[in-house]
Parts: structure tokens; C-alpha cells; sequence
């Protein structure tokens, strides 16, 4: 398939986002409470997606040395180790790419643990560097089940965060800025759903891999309407491929579910991998994971709360198995492949036996091979090469 | 001359090439280094092959399968199953011990792989680290199973990792422990390091790849192991090659 035209607008969108982003500004994760930043008035910006970015654009391989020189292990998250090797390095692929001289200069650093330990320590750092605010918030963890007490909890460190924030910004949020801005990020996140379910049709019109560029939006501009405004326009765009039977790969014969992070350093080589052999990566739990549906602007806080503990990376292994099943039927695919991704212990689901209990309970077969999310030091292209064609071929075999 | 069939497999220590008719039967096999410095080596056993069988057509396998242009090519799991089958119908689990990893393979009548397992980056237990270790301890490959038989000691190098496996041989050789018992220390490594993969014993298990033509002994300890008769394939370094062969002769294109 040629590459899409939503691709394109998305480079326009990330242009403006980075160049235009001005005082004050807010760091927050992935999956942090984007919402009540930008209510309050602050510019968003994502450490994970410049994470991403060093990975993909290869400069991981440079800087994550530094860090490590600075006391980081070589076996912890290397969106850490790799962001923080650049900023000791001075620099940043912003520059290239955007102009920019540096990553924005923080006014309040915010995390949720909602996905992991590591970004505290990660946002510490950069707090201690510019002496700014940090603010966690540190909701239950691996919940099987999800309590009013546990939504509660999170609800009190939201309220405390907006107090932060309104000192900050030197006045109260308004309450109606902030349901418009949940919204808008339900509005998005549903659209975006669309936009990934485009492939539960046969041949898929996008897989995993234009799926991991596609979602820059979700993820940075979460609760804006220009968010909004490109998931139509790409879901618009991938309908009119679905209507015209037109595959991302052509002749697709197997369908794949991925499990954990992207590789992002090796995207164009898995994506043409599976492509060769008539593959394709139809689902995933990563890009799956900024679909909310729970965001309500009748109750923000309260389903902010409920929306970010909810997410599959917090949960116990029995609720996870629940989530993969249900994406597995409803994108009916054949096999699924867990990328065991060294330096993401939280977001590598094949270490307890998962892999198993989802053959055992869906007779879909699985294989874990083993990668990084960033450091390519820990991925091996032939050994996955050789893992991957032989699983295809198992699962053509069975077909 | 009859149609020939050539089945390459280009692993990360030894190119195996082999040539089979058109009823699958072994015409030919032979085997130089992967990657040596002498480039003719690999196009000379090409001509040679082509001067002496009528090919129809080539199927390259092994970690270097995309570097020689072929008919088709595919990985060495598939054609081990497809190799080991043509010899052994029915069920059955493969162990392919090759120079830097282990495959275990469970595979049906007809070389179709049910599943596989493969190890990733480390290549503890396998032929390049057998040969690091030997090294270190001064032992011949070619004697090693030999030796290793004499040994009733059951010490075993215990790290996984080849360097520091080097240093504990290093210690051994200090502590003057006999020949015959690093010798057998190395291959009970190994089995440790099989012991945790999912090898099914239920169904006949089967032993290939290059570590087994060379360290027959190995056979005796995994059987041991699994508790059950383990067999190894005729001509085991071939069989992926030989199975490259078949998938040549049944591809249609």
C-alpha cells in the first residue's frame, strides 16, 4: 500500500505541535492526566514520545552509553536511559528535525506509575536538572478488579495535582474547560478506535507498524480538536481502502496480534518482514492501550481516575488475558507474537507464562522472541527473522 | 542426467550443500566453512555441483539464506522438520544442536512444524560454545566424546555465559581435575541447558545438527535425561540441507 495521506498530514501536525509549544509547559507520561494540564493552561509535552523518537531515528545507540556512565542501568527502560543520555549529551533530534534547541523547558513535571516505576525515577532526574515541580501521581497497580476505593484514591491525587497546578499558573481551573478537554479526549480516543478497528477487516488497511506512527496524535494531543480533526480524516481516508478491498499488504494470509512495545529502531524491518510473507500485524495491546472508553465530561476527574488505572499495562495478568481475548476475537487472528522487550519489564507480558494460558485458552499459537523497545544492542535481526518466518509458516501450516 | 535437487544450507559456522533425485534419495552432500576468506570455496562446490547433476531447482536455508539467490528459501527449522521427516514419518520432537543456537522442533508426519522453540541471542550449549570451552581446556573436538564416556563425575559448568564458562574451565584446569571430566562437565552443560526447554518425550525425539555428528555422547546423557531412547538421524548435519533439498524438488513456481 502507498504510504497514506494521513501519514503526511501528521508530519504538518507534529511541525506545529513541537515549534509552537510555549510557557508554560507540562511534562506528563503517556497515559498521564493530559487533561487537567492543558485545562489549566499548559502546553503538553510527551518524554515517551521523544523516547519513541531516539529510538526510531537510531541516535538510542549514542546516548543511552552516557546514562549508563551517569549510573543508569543497561537493564532498565531505555526511553529513560536513551532520553537521558541526550540531555547529558546536550542534544536532541528535535533540532534536526524541528528546529528546536533543546527539549521544552519544563514549569511542572507530572507522572502516573499507572504504567510503570521507572518514569518517577526518569522525571526525578530532569526535576533535579531544571529544579522544577514533580508531581506522581501513584495509582493501585495490577488490579484484577477495579474498586470505587481505588478510583477514589486516584480522584485525591488529582485534586492535589490541580492544586499544584493553580499555583503555578496563578489561577483556579475552570471546570468547564476541563470537561470540554475530557471531551475531546474521549472524542479523539473513540475515533481512534475506529481508526484501529478499520482492521478487523480482511486484508487490513493499516497493521501494527503504521498504527505506531499513526498515534502520535492520541498520545500528544490528547483532548485537543486537532486530534480529533485527524482521526476522522484518517479513519475517512481508511475506510475508503476497506470499501476497495485494498489490504496494507498484499495478499495478506495470516493475521497477527502484538503484544508489547514496538522495536522502534526496526519498525521498516519487521513491517517489511511480515509483509514479505504475506503477513499481517492487525492488533496490538500497545496502540490498543489509548483507547478510553470510559472518559465521561459529566464526571472528569472520577473517569479520568477510572480511565488511566483501567489501562491494560496496570492490570493483573487474569484481566489482561480477558483484554487479549477479546481483541483476538474481535480482530480474528491466527497467531500472536509477544515481543519480549528487555528493558520494559512492565509492558512484557511473556515472563509469566501468559503466552501459554492465551494458547490454552483461545488454541491461538504464540511465540516470544526477544527485543528492545530502544536498545538495539538486545535485538538480533536474523535470529528474529529465522523465529518469526518459521512461525508464519507453523501457522500456515495449520490453516 | 535426472533432475536434481539442491538443497544449501548456509548455517553460522558450516555451509552444508545437498543433493537429492527426483524421488528424494541423498546423491550428494558436502560441507566447507561458512564465510571463509577463500570466496571460491563456496562458488567452486557450486560449479562442481552443477557440472555433475542436472539441478532443477536450489533451496538456500540457514542463517545466510538471503545471501545465495535460489528458487526459494526457508529457515532451517522448516527444513529440518521437512529433512527429518523424509527419514522419519510420523510425530516427532527434533533437537538441532547447530553452532550458535538450539532449535526444538516438534513436527507432524508430513514436516509440518507444530511448534518450535528457539533460543535468542546467547548461544551457551551450542557448537560454538563447546568449541570456545574445549579450547580453553586444551581438548581435540574429535576426542572429547571419547573421553567424556571414561568420566563418572557429574561436576558441570554452571554459567551460561561462554566467557565466564572460560574462566570456570580456567579454575578446573587449576584445581587439576581430569581431562575426562571437563570433557563430560561440557556436555552436562549442555543437557542443562536442554533440560529447561519444552522437549516432548512422548512422541519419538530425534537428534540433528552439526554439535551431534561430532559429540555422539551426547546421545547416551540425553537419553538419560528424558528418560527415553533419543535416535539420532542418519547424516545429521545434513538434514537441514537434505530437507532444503525436498522443499526444491516439491516447490512449484
Amino acid at each position: 500500500m502507498a504510504q497514506l495521506k494521513s501519514q503526511l498530514i501528521l508530519k504538518g501536525i507534529l511541525k506545529d505541535y513541537f515549534t509552537g509549544m510555549k510557557s508554560p509547559i507540562a511534562w506528563c507520561t503517556s497515559a498521564g492526566p493530559a487533561e487537567i494540564l492543558r485545562a489549566l493552561g499548559f502546553d503538553v509535552y510527551f518524554p515517551e514520545n521523544h523516547g519513541a523518537l531516539l529510538g526510531a531515528s537510531r541516535a538510542a545507540e549514542k546516548y543511552i552509553p552516557r546514562a549508563h556512565k551517569e549510573g543508569y542501568d543497561s537493564e532498565i527502560c531505555s526511553y529513560l536511559t536513551a532520553d537521558i543520555g541526550a540531555w547529558l549529551m546536550k542534544e536532541t533530534p528535535l533540532t534536526k528535525i524541528y528546529g528546536l534547541e533543546s527539549i521544552p523547558k519544563p514549569d511542572l513535571i507530572v507522572f502516573n506509575t499507572n504504567q510503570c516505576r521507572e518514569v518517577a525515577e526518569w522525571f526525578n532526574f530532569f526535576g533535579r536538572e531544571y529544579d522544577c515541580p514533580v508531581f506522581g501521581i501513584f495509582p493501585p497497580r495490577h488490579l484484577e478488579e477495579i474498586a470505587k476505593a481505588d478510583v477514589d484514591n486516584v480522584v485525591v491525587q488529582l485534586k492535589r495535582l490541580i492544586t499544584v497546578g493553580e499555583e503555578i499558573i496563578g489561577k483556579p481551573l475552570d471546570p468547564e474547560k476541563l470537561s470540554e478537554t475530557v471531551r475531546l479526549s474521549f472524542e479523539g480516543s473513540q475515533l481512534w478506535k475506529e481508526v484501529l478497528s478499520t482492521a478487523t477487516h480482511s486484508p487490513a488497511p493499516l497493521t501494527f507498524f503504521d498504527g505506531c506512527i499513526l498515534m502520535a496524535p492520541i498520545v500528544v494531543l490528547r483532548g485537543t480538536q486537532i486530534c480529533v480533526d485527524f482521526y476522522r480524516e484518517t479513519l475517512a481516508e481508511l475506510n475508503d481502502f476497506v470499501a476497495k478491498n485494498e489490504g496494507a499488504v498484499s495478499n495478506e494470509q495470516v493475521r497477527i496480534y502484538w503484544d508489547g512495545m514496538p522495536v522502534w529502531g526496526r519498525l521498516r524491518f519487521l513491517s517489511q518482514l511480515f509483509a514479505e510473507n504475506q503477513t499481517s500485524v492487525v492488533a496490538s495491546t500497545y496502540c490498543n492501550s489509548w483507547v478510553f472508553d470510559d472518559f465521561d465530561p459529566q464526571k472528569p476527574l472520577e473517569s479520568m481516575a477510572f480511565a488511566y488505572t483501567n489501562i491494560f499495562i496496570n492490570r493483573g495478568e487474569n484481566a489482561k488475558l480477558e483484554m487479549m481475548k477479546n481483541i483476538m476475537e474481535t480482530f480474528k487472528v491466527d497467531g500472536a507474537v509477544f515481543h519480549n522487550s528487555k528493558t520494559c519489564f512492565n509492558n512484557a507480558n511473556s515472563r509469566f507464562g501468559l503466552p501459554k494460558r492465551v494458547n490454552e485458552a483461545t488454541g491461538i499459537d504464540t511465540v516470544s522472541f526477544d527485543g528492545d523497545l530502544v536498545d538495539l544492542r538486545f535485538f538480533s535481526d536474523g535470529q528474529t527473522r529465522t523465529k518469526l518466518e518459521t512461525f508464519i509458516e507453523q501457522l500456515k501450516f495449520k490453516k | 542426467m535426472i533432475d536434481s535437487y539442491l538443497g544449501i544450507d548456509l548455517g553460522s559456522s558450516y555451509t552444508k550443500f545437498v543433493v537429492t533425485d527426483d524421488s528424494g534419495g541423498l546423491v550428494f552432500n558436502n560441507v566447507i566453512p561458512t564465510l571463509s576468506r577463500n570466496k571460491d570455496m563456496f562458488k567452486n562446490q557450486f560449479e562442481d555441483i552443477s557440472n555433475m547433476f542436472s539441478i532443477k531447482k536450489i533451496c538456500t536455508t540457514g542463517y545466510g539464506r538471503d545471501t545465495v539467490k535460489g528458487d526459494l528459501k526457508k529457515t532451517e527449522l522448516i527444513c529440518a522438520a521437512a529433512g527429518i521427516s523424509a527419514l522419519f514419518p510420523g510425530n516427532k520432537c527434533i533437537i538441532d544442536i547447530g553452532g550458535e543456537d538450539i532449535k526444538i522442533i516438534e513436527s507432524g508426519p508430513g514436516g509440518e512444524v507444530i511448534n518450535f522453540y528457539m533460543n535468542d541471542k546467547c548461544s551457551a550449549g551450542t557448537g560454538t560454545f563447546i568449541t570456545e570451552i574445549a579450547d580453553k581446556a586444551e581438548l581435540e573436538i574429535g576426542e572429547m566424546s571419547e573421553l567424556a564416556k571414561r568420566s563418572s563425575g557429574s561436576n558441570i559448568i554452571n554459567s551460561f555465559c561462554t566467557v565466564f564458562a572460560k574462566s570456570e574451565i580456567l579454575g578446573w584446569k587449576f584445581n587439576n581435575i581430569p581431562i575426562e571430566e571437563i570433557s563430560k562437565g561440557i556436555y552436562l552443560s549442555i543437557v542443562s541447558r536442554l533440560r529447561k526447554l519444552p522437549v516432548k518425550t512422548n512422541i519419538p525425539v530425534i537428534l540433528c545438527g552439526g554439535v551431534i555428528a561430532y559429540h555422539p555422547y551426547l546421545q547416551e546423557l540425553l537419553s538419560e535425561e528424558f528418560s527415553v531412547d533419543v535416535t539420532i538421524a542418519p547424516n545429521p548435519q545434513y538434514m537441514v540441507a537434505l530437507g532444503a533439498s525436498i522443499l526444491a524438488m516439491k516447490y512449484e513456481a
